[in-house]
């Protein structure tokens, strides 16, 4: 044990004296290989995925980034509270990095954990224009491991982005190759009979929604690292180790359902922030989500890290292993899940609904339940889990079984498990470990309905797009709580830069800190801020075809400390270069 | 062929051509808050017929747009060229500016050039194009001729998937005129329908999806009498390869 | 809450390990002879404070020598319920199931202990007591008192089995001295 301590912290030591507060940073054109194909792309220092940033908090970040590209570029510090025009969104926070130029960011570190930074201009971001970040704390951790890795995900897809995008605009199910088929149908029916199975064919036809529309763009490969599947990145480790995994979503538009087959992960950070620590078999990453987990490997065996694509279109794999080359079995993907009519709930207009006509549809497919029709309207914030303390003990152990997870429409074709039927982390599971702010009563409500058109692939908030909105006003000082209704049938990871995202979860002040909120369709959500960052900022579904497509937002926070923030229109160009 | 029809057709594609590489760049510089304007290149059709006549045509139809989700332009070409007779049987330039009605409807007017072999006609053009629920994506149009002839079209295509990449495409093609134009072979009332049965398979991306199939085509009432008297058949069964390409 | 008080609150937690079948705890005097037993504070040779944190200890690491009895006075500074359970891995295993147990019900609930949950009859006249000799369970902000004669020289560690805090790094190593 002394000797692992002593080892453990001259490996400290040594990550101290790499924190340079300083860093260098070029933005250039890089081939990507994922082992399945080789692509040109955006990288930083010559490679995509960039350099890892190691900051001290309470340091100051000083960051040169000089853009060899022939065009204009910026990068955003996720998660990182800072002034607003260090922010690097063009247009926004500043004008952006134009070609050969260097622009120095210069900001105070004032907290602690795994982030990660992207650009914000165009498609470069999931052209390979992406890094970690890590920030150690001034104090100690409030949990111990022997050594840390970055697992940053990525879903590296052949087409550039302006390509995909462009396709998506032609034929939104240009990337969708899960589709129902004839094949499908004649399996279906044998499992439920012709007529069930025509009914529900019919009734999603009639409504001209898929069933199969989970994830928008696939034919990529899943990434760790930079590493595909067969590269196989491999982090290792001593017999008896706790290891500190900092799982990083880096991806365009895919969801991971992560876990490591043999080892139970204690989630101690979400977005960089701690949360009490809970031991989960697998988790569910969002789009731009962080989390820290811990696994205590007490065998000299291999272990293999599977992130399988919530639409289980494609996956990540990476290794534990005690000696480079040793590995695990490979998981196959299980299978794909589809919709069903929970999930269609928020889309569908509540006015016109006729629950008669549900009845006789696929109602007896057993997918749905009466109860979860009327979500249009359901309410998470107001789940009482004291109630569950008071008494029904049954009723709560049942809980387990059922696996139900309020952040799901119940019923939903989404609501993931756990491979070996063992503990899958919900949204419910995340408790702050130590409240970052009092708790209050929020100034007002802001109700946020995530809009969209699959069929034109057009995504908006409130049924506008970004070109045509106001900016979001906020007062500085002000604690403001936004409603989620997710009217649409796909998964939104919101963002809110610059100040935290408290996302309700009914705890009370023990109410989760993250940078990222997903919204699962037919749900809604809650979460609230403090305004406590003045300037303009943004807020954003970080799937980055949904947000160019419309579902953005500019946010003003007027007042503060710093009076000089003009506010003005909704600056639609953004860099347009 | 004569000339000017020849320098319609180039001058149709050279305006799309010549507009390529200005949409390419504006695209390349689109940025991620508001992506704004796309474009797109296809050929629902791009094949070749061999009818149980020993009819053989080689059939376009391509589809080239550029423009926002509020407002779009749209060139869209027909042409059949027959191999027998050396001439464009049919040659058809839509000019068209679609913009939606509904999530699923888009309107769309312009105008339409026809300069085959034989006299030319221009048409005022306005459509309705959309997904119908089951599925059903729906094309009809009105036409108003310089001659002042009406006439309507009407298509309806249904995709069947045997598997994600095997494709079934059934078509049905429609037109009615509301007047008789003798001189181009067309008269009162429903005129011909096409149907179409085609097997595809993706071979890149959705960009290379070769196919083949059969098409049934009929004249019907004075349509037939007018193909009839000019020596031509009325109902031709044909044997179609080809191939579906998107850019 | 002085410590005598406390001490009393401690002792009636009585967690009835049997109700979960857990058989590899080791409850009760002397039925893990290896991991030594509870002993009178007067025989205690010397006091050691060990600082309960979110979710850690201070301090680490604990030697003692075979035979020693130490009395162990155990603060929890930190803002959750907090364990001070000596014991080897395995038993720390087997108990972490009976304190996701706990949790599940209601019993530990953040930063709360609830005591009327905890003396709940389950239904087969057991309950979700906590009085393991072994173990001192506190709120933030108490204190609590632990004697215990060191005898095998075994893997011991002390560790908190409140559900993730063990997995987080929440225990210490009880090193025995030559």
């Amino acid at each position: 044990m002394t000797k692992r301590l002593i080892a453990g912290a001259f490996a400290m030591l040594l990550s101290i004296m790499a924190w340079a507060g300083e860093y260098d940073l070029t933005v250039d054109r890089v081939t990507i290989d994922t082992g399945d194909f080789k692509k040109q792309g955006i990288g930083y220092n010559g490679s995509s995925p960039g350099p890892v940033l190691r900051f001290k908090e309470g340091e100051e970040a000083v960051i040169n980034v000089t853009n060899n590209l022939d065009e204009t570029t910026s990068v955003h510090w996720h998660g990182l509270i800072l002034p607003f025009d260090q922010d690097g969104v063009p247009g926004v926070s500043f004008p952006g990095i134009p070609p050969g130029e260097t622009f120095t960011y210069r900001f105070p570190v004032v907290q602690a954990g795994t982030y990660w930074y992207h650009s914000h201009s165009g498609f470069q971001e999931p052209d390979g224009a992406y890094g970690a970040i890590v920030i150690e704390p001034e104090g100690r951790e409030p949990f111990r491991y022997d050594r840390d890795y970055v697992v940053q995900l990525a879903d590296k897809h052949p087409h550039s982005g302006d390509r995909v995008m462009r396709n998506l605009k032609s034929s939104p199910d240009y990337y969708n190759r899960q589709q129902q088929t004839v094949v499908d149908f004649f399996a279906e029916s044998r499992d439920n009979g012709f007529m069930a199975t025509l009914r529900d064919r019919m009734m999603w036809g009639q409504m001209r929604m898929m069933k199969a529309d989970v994830e928008d763009v696939q034919g990529f490969t899943g990434l760790i690292n930079g590493k595909g599947p067969e590269q196989n990145w491999t982090g290792l480790f001593k017999p008896g180790e706790r290891v500190r995994l900092r799982f990083i979503n880096s991806s365009a538009m895919t969801y991971f359902d992560v876990r490591i087959p043999g080892l139970k992960m204690t989630v101690v950070q979400a977005d960089g922030n701690n949360v009490r620590p809970v031991s989960v078999d697998e988790f569910r990453i969002g789009v731009a989500e962080t989390y820290d987990v811990i696994v205590h490997i007490r065998d000299e065996e291999a272990y293999t890290i599977f992130a399988e694509s919530m639409g289980r279109s494609g996956f990540a794999r990476g290794t534990l292993a005690p000696r480079e080359g040793m590995v695990a079995e490979v998981p196959e993907l299980r299978d794909a899940p589809m919709l069903t009519m929970a999930d269609m709930a928020g889309h569908m207009d509540h006015g016109s609904m006729d629950h008669g006509s549900m009845d006789h549809g696929s109602m007896d497919h057993g997918s749905m339940d009466h109860g979860s029709m009327d979500h249009g309207s359901m309410d998470h914030g107001s789940m009482d889990h004291g109630s569950m303390k008071q008494g029904d003990m049954d009723h709560s152990a049942h809980m387990g079984d059922t696996q139900q997870d309020p952040f799901y429409a119940s019923g939903s074709g989404l609501l993931p498990k756990a491979s070996n039927g063992g503990k899958f982390l919900s949204y419910a599971d995340l408790k702050a470990q130590s409240p970052l702010y009092e708790e209050r009563e929020p100034t007002r409500e802001i109700e946020m309905r995530l809009t969209g058109n699959m069929e034109r692939y057009e995504w908006s908030i409130n049924g506008i797009k970004y070109e045509d909105s106001d900016p979001i006003v906020l007062q500085y000082g002000e604690r403001v709580r936004f409603k989620f209704v997710n009217e649409t049938m796909m998964t939104h990871p919101m963002h809110l830069h610059g100040m935290w995202s408290i996302l309700d979860v009914d705890a009370g002040q023990w109410n989760p800190i993250k940078h990222v909120i997903s919204v699962a369709p037919a749900t809604t959500v809650y979460m609230e801020t403090e305004v406590d960052a003045p300037g303009e900022w943004v807020f954003h579904c970080h799937l980055s075809y949904h947000a160019a497509a419309g579902m953005f937002r500019k946010v003003v926070v007027e007042g503060g400390p710093e009076e000089e923030v003009v506010t003005g229109q909704a600056d639609t160009q953004g860099d347009d270069a | 062929m004569s000339a000017d029809k020849y320098l319609v057709a180039t001058l149709s594609a050279a305006l799309g051509l010549s507009l390529l590489p200005a949409q390419v760049a504006a695209d390349m510089a689109v940025n991620a808050h508001s992506a704004t304007a796309f474009w797109g290149v296809s050929a629902e059709k791009f094949e070749y017929r061999y009818s149980d006549s020993d009819e053989e045509l080689a059939v376009i139809e391509s589809d080239a747009w550029y423009g926002s989700d509020e407002l779009k332009f749209r060139w869209q070409f027909t042409g059949e060229w027959e191999e027998a007779h050396n001439a464009w049987e049919t040659l058809e330039n839509q000019f068209l500016a679609q913009a939606p009605i509904d999530d699923f409807w888009d309107a769309k007017a312009g105008i339409r050039i026809d300069t085959p072999e034989g006299p030319d006609r221009v048409y005022g053009v306005i459509g309705l194009t959309g997904l119908a629920p089951y599925w059903f994506e729906i094309d009809t149009n009105l036409y108003v001729s310089d001659e002042g002839d009406a006439s309507v079209d009407f298509e309806a295509e249904y995709e069947l998937l045997i598997t994600n990449y095997w494709i079934v495409s059934a078509t049905f093609e429609t037109l009615l005129a509301f007047s008789e134009d003798r001189e181009i072979g067309v008269g009162k009332g429903v005129n011909s329908t096409e149907v179409g049965l085609r097997l595809s398979y993706d071979l890149i991306d959705r960009s290379f999806s070769p196919y083949v199939g059969v098409v049934h085509e009929r004249k019907y009432g004075d349509t037939a009498d007018l193909a009839r008297a000019s020596g031509g058949g009325t109902e031709d069964w044909f044997a179609v390869v080809g191939a579906r390409l998107a850019f | 809450m002085t410590i005598t008080r406390f001490i009393a609150a401690a002792a009636a937690l009585s967690f009835s390990a049997t109700a979960f079948g857990a058989g590899t705890h080791g409850h009760g005097h002397g039925q893990n002879a290896a991991i030594g037993e509870p002993a009178a504070a007067s025989d205690a040779t010397r006091t050691v404070t060990v600082a309960m944190y979110d979710n850690y200890y201070e301090p680490e690491t604990i030697d003692v020598q075979q035979g020693e009895v130490v009395r162990f006075v155990v603060e929890n500074h930190g803002q959750l319920v907090h364990e001070f359970n000596l014991g080897t891995p395995d038993m720390h295993e087997a108990h972490q199931e009976e304190m996701s147990m706990m949790v599940e019900h209601g019993v530990i609930d953040g930063g709360r202990i609830n005591h009327e949950m905890m003396e709940m009859d389950m239904g087969d006249g057991h309950s979700m007591k906590h009085d393991d000799p072994n173990s001192v369970l506190l709120e933030p902000g108490q204190s609590g008192e632990l004697v215990w004669r060191f005898s095998g020289d075994t893997t011991l560690e002390f560790a908190c089995n409140v559900p993730g805090h063990y997995q987080a790094g929440m225990y210490g190593d009880v090193r025995f001295q030559q």
